[in-house]
């Protein structure tokens, strides 16, 4: 007697899933942290040598980031921690909150501490 | 390979094909190591803490007295609070600072230098490097072309050009 369909892709499912398990931690593939490093990459790539910010936000790698929502920014606050890099935009975009003082926007150091102790607060991003 | 990790011969050669075609390792020479700490609003003002821009979102510094608005009035009243107020041109003259407002063909603003005592002027490419160049070196699709230049007196009354 055959299996049915549904009962062939349940066993394809389950086979998938023991694999990705059996890989230790370590080397699992996350496929939504690969999609936002590929992303990342291309948008410095695109606008390092750019002087305005709302091009720079605009950039269409950035604008998938911030599409990815919430899930993104323990992602972003990881990447602002090792690279630096002008997060703040999506940062913000994002969460709906800001905790740079008005006297800080454009001191890039400041803007990069304030929002580090904000995703700690949050236990979103490591010390 | 990052920006950070280039020679200078390579980040020419990296820049050229976006947008940047006149530029080249005769005409432009480098100043500083990358940083992102300020972007060329900034350099041109002599400010290497604050990166300026009048983004909607409200991120960046920007003079509370002017409206923060992408356009060429609010760049020419910007950099008129530091003292540049009168139209010029690009030649060198004697007691004077000068600064090159960039836009593109739509009229926004893109980019801005400071004209320097040799009559190259000097840049800070986004958050890359410093450079010092000739004048057209950066005229192209990325930063368009410069739309006005604006001169001050040079600082402590006397002329910005070495002796």
């Amino acid at each position: 007697m055959g299996a049915s369909t549904q009962s062939v892709q349940l066993q394809r499912q389950l086979n998938e899933l023991t694999g990705y398990y059996a890989l230790p931690a370590s080397s699992r593939r996350d496929p939504r942290r690969d999609r936002f490093r590929s992303l990342a990459q291309q948008w410095r790539n695109e606008t390092q040598w750019l002087s305005s910010t709302t091009e720079v936000a605009m950039n269409p790698a950035y604008q998938a980031i911030i599409g990815m929502g919430a899930e993104a920014l323990p992602m972003i606050l990881e990447d602002l921690r090792q690279n630096s890099g002008h997060w703040f935009w999506a940062l913000k975009a994002i969460s709906n909150e800001d905790p740079v003082v008005p006297r800080d926007r454009g001191s890039i150091k400041k803007m990069k501490g304030a929002w580090l102790q904000w995703g700690q607060t949050k236990g979103l991003v490591r010390a | 390979m990052k920006f950070q990790d280039m020679t200078f011969d390579q980040v020419v050669s990296a820049l050229q094909p976006q947008g940047f075609p006149n530029l080249n390792s005769t005409n432009s020479r480098p100043t500083s190591p990358y940083d992102e700490d300020y972007n060329c609003i900034a350099w041109a003002a002599e400010d290497t803490d604050y990166w300026w821009w009048p983004d909607a979102m409200g991120q960046k510094y920007w003079p509370t007295e002017v409206p923060r608005e992408e356009t060429l009035a609010a760049f020419v009243r910007a950099y008129g609070i530091q003292g540049y107020i009168e139209r010029c041109d690009a030649t060198v003259e004697q007691g004077k600072q000068k600064i090159a407002i960039y836009t593109a063909s739509n009229g926004k603003p893109k980019h801005a230098a400071r004209q320097i005592p040799d009559g190259w002027w000097a840049s800070k490419l986004g958050q890359l490097i410093d450079i010092e160049h000739e004048f057209a070196a950066l005229d192209g699709p990325a930063y368009g072309t410069v739309a006005v230049i604006l001169a001050r007196p040079g600082r402590n009354g006397g002329s910005e050009i070495n002796p």
